[in-house]
């Protein structure tokens, strides 16, 4: 008895002591402290995945037997080719519907704090994101179970699965996690702003180091967009205007409604605006409240903020030159023309190279000759 | 007493069983009364309208492929024609796409009797991941972006938006009109008095049905069923085998159905009535189906495997198929080439002489932008 509570006690003080040098391992870490000016970061340097979970979940990336009707895949409106979003400004969604918000990004899925333009899910947990994509009505309309029995249909699949969990068939969550192990592993790759920070002075022009003293200084993007992928996680409003196309298409706004239906928003028939976070925590002050978005990758994901409606960068930057847009939490910055195309240049250097993974192709599905063993 | 009683009860049962007509101990078939209307959703002329739409209308669906009338299309019976429904793009059903006509009278739906109203039936249709896939607030949202609808569900049922359980309830109201003309009948005017409706050839064929057959031991009362669950042995469909879909669908409804992973993976078959009881007694059962309007509703069973009702004929005439739980109703009949004949002409005697047909609705044309919100209150 006594023996057992020292045990216990001892095991306690370890966990402590490891918790305390983790805490100092964390204050000794480059990225911005307490007390510290936020800044931006490079890229850290990421452990690699699980290889078996991410060769698997890259088939069932580009795989459009993962939606209802075989009609679309995670790579039709997150499309390697076009900087991992779809290109438009409003995202597509599934077979006769019209999505309300633009097809984000998913790079650096590992550094996100929160998913989704109303940061409704935890950027720690990819795997739910891609359930809520999988399963959601609009996105690819799919039930799990029947996703995990067409899986099970493809031998190629099943073996692949065998491999990684011999005494598993493949299911329902682990399907989501594999294919959020995918998505974790694709990243920004030498961008020259890393080499920058990592000490290659040469890595950037006089004038994107005049764009990052601007960035840290009188434009103060920094104070949202900082850490290594260039966002602090935090809802904002910065008055993006209404994408006309959400209220002129009734498919558009029936998704957005719908949306808002389905997070139990009140008075959801009378929106006619996206009201972002709100429809999630329904506290009033974060209606037109967005994720910040994060700076990575710029360079190919064009149009840009949550529903695609400034589709340069330097639409990007001339609407925070004025301070944002109606409601905004921000104020003008005064940017001179030269000042303006500095940051753009910055920007810019925030970008890698194009991050390319060629769909690897669809197995086909098989009879099963131990029809009644699988 | 009572065991006097029952003994009295047991031996007089056993007498009318051996005499000539059995049919009298069993309810006898004729014309059928007016639907069942359900006191929480009374059919209206409006609601009947309304219920006609929807029930054509793709946008009750998850992709806008699969309106109700995709599988029950009235030129083929109101079932979609085929052995197996033919499910959800992408997926493949099950089980045969039954007609709808006269669903108004099964106080249960489906083929293992998993609903118990036509308004529980819609919507598991509509949604089932093999043959609507929609999602009900994604098909809400849609009704109220057409204005027609929109004014027509006010006026049925005063809500200020359409709401999709109002819709099912439109559909059953709908279906509840679906019903044989007993005018157009021939069984049913020989039974209310015309005599000359029935040539002699279904005059045997009916003799037959009600004694050496005995089809009326399950098939009786004005609908033809007992609505009672019965295995008859019908083998299994080979999509089963050799489908990968089929393959993915069997498995996927055996775990819709609340079985273990191992019971699923492990399962061979369509279960039936298996899947309410979770009673092994009740492996391979099926609801008796109406025989009205078999003229137009082949193929047969409820996994479309017999082709023609001659074939349904002879698979009786065997004494059914192969079962655990075959009923021991069925025996071999020992059916002349004749008889055989006589008793396909007296099932199709329980069709109406024309099929009941219908024109497509007009249905709402392209979704509108919403209104400017009426009041901030609402």
């Amino acid at each position: 008895m006594k023996n057992q509570h020292r045990k216990r006690l001892a095991l306690t003080m370890g966990v402590m002591s490891v918790a305390a040098a983790v805490a100092l391992m964390a204050d000794s870490q480059p990225v911005y402290a307490q007390g510290n000016a936020p800044d931006l970061a490079a890229m850290p340097e990421s452990k690699p995945g699980n290889a078996t979970m991410i060769e698997l979940g890259k088939y069932f990336y580009f795989d459009n037997r993962l939606s209802g009707d075989w009609g679309v895949s995670c790579a039709s409106c997150h499309d390697p080719k076009k900087g991992w979003g779809d290109g438009q400004a409003l995202s597509a969604g599934y077979p006769s519907m019209e999505y309300f918000r633009n097809s984000p990004t998913i790079l650096n899925a590992k550094y996100q704090k929160r998913f989704l333009w109303d940061g409704r899910l935890d950027g720690s947990d990819a795997g739910t994101l891609v359930r809520d994509m999988i399963t959601e009505a609009h996105t690819m309309n799919m039930d799990g179970r029947l996703m995990q029995e067409r899986l099970k249909q493809v031998p190629e699949y099943d073996a692949l699965w065998k491999k990684w969990r011999p005494n598993d068939d493949i299911n329902g969550m682990r399907v989501f996690n594999v294919i959020g192990e995918f998505i974790r592993s694709q990243e920004t790759t030498n961008a020259p702003f890393d080499k920058f920070k990592k000490g290659d002075e040469s890595a950037l022009t006089a004038e994107q180091k005049d764009g990052y003293a601007l960035f840290k200084g009188k434009a103060n993007c920094v104070a949202c967009h900082n850490g290594p992928i260039g966002s602090d996680g935090n809802l904002h409003k910065t008055g993006v205007p209404e994408h006309p196309d959400v209220l002129k298409n009734p498919s558009r706004t029936i998704t957005m409604l719908r949306h808002y239906a389905t997070s139990g928003m009140p008075n959801y028939m009378n929106a006619r605006t996206d009201v972002g976070a709100y429809a999630i925590t329904k506290d009033k002050r974060d209606i037109g409240k967005f994720r910040t978005a994060q700076l990575r990758d710029l360079k190919y994901t064009a149009p840009y903020m949550h529903n695609g409606t400034l589709a340069t960068l330097d639409d990007v930057i001339d609407f925070y030159d004025k301070g944002g847009g109606a409601g905004s939490e921000l104020k003008a910055l005064n940017l001179s023309a030269s000042e303006k195309k500095a940051l753009k240049a910055f920007l810019i250097s925030l970008s890698g190279d194009q991050v390319e993974v060629k769909d690897p192709g669809q197995p086909d599905m098989q009879v099963w000759k131990t029809y009644g063993k699988n | 007493m009572k065991t006097t009683t029952r003994f009295t009860l047991a031996a007089g049962a056993m007498l009318l069983a051996l005499s000539a007509t059995a049919a009298e101990k069993y309810p006898a078939l004729g014309p059928l009364p007016p639907p069942p209307i359900p006191k929480d959703n009374p059919n209206t002329p409006a609601k009947v309208e309304l219920g006609k739409k929807l029930f054509w209308d793709n946008r009750l669906s998850g992709d806008g492929s699969m309106p109700c009338v995709s599988c029950h299309v009235p030129g083929l019976g109101w079932g979609d024609g085929g052995q197996i429904s033919r499910g959800y793009p992408g997926t493949k059903h099950w089980r045969n796409s039954q007609t709808v006509l006269n669903s108004a009278y099964y106080n249960k739906l489906f083929w293992e009797g998993s609903v118990t109203s036509l308004e529980a039936q819609a919507p598991a249709a509509a949604g089932g991941g093999v043959a609507g896939n929609g999602d009900d607030s994604v098909m809400e949202m849609r009704l109220r972006f057409l204005p027609e609808y929109v004014t027509e569900f006010n006026k049925v049922f005063g809500s200020e938006w359409p709401r999709v359980n109002d819709a099912w309830r439109a559909i059953a109201a709908y279906q509840r009109t679906l019903v044989s003309d007993a005018r157009k009948v021939p069984a049913d005017r020989y039974a209310t008095g015309d005599k000359k409706a029935l040539n002699d050839a279904q005059k045997r064929g009916m003799a037959l049905y009600n004694g050496k057959a005995n089809c009326i031991a399950c098939h009786n009362g004005p609908l033809a069923s007992n609505q009672q669950f019965y295995a008859t042995g019908v083998p299994d469909h080979p999509q089963f085998k050799e489908d990968p879909v089929g393959q993915v669908t069997h498995r996927w409804e055996w775990y819709q159905k609340g079985v273990t992973e191992k019971d699923y993976r492990n399962a061979t078959g369509d279960a039936g009535l298996y899947y309410i009881t979770m009673n092994p007694k009740d492996i391979g059962k099926w609801r008796v189906p109406s025989l009205r309007e078999l003229k137009y509703t082949a193929p047969y069973m409820h996994n479309g495997m017999l082709a023609t009702l001659g074939d349904v004929v002879e698979f009786y005439n065997r004494g059914g198929g192969d079962a655990q739980n075959k009923t021991k109703l069925l025996k071999p009949l020992k059916l002349s080439a004749q008889e055989k004949k006589d008793l396909v002409a007296f099932l199709e005697a329980l069709s109406m002489d024309e099929p009941l047909l219908q024109d497509d609705p007009k249905l709402p044309g392209d979704y509108q932008p919403l209104p400017a919100p009426t009041s901030a209150a609402k």
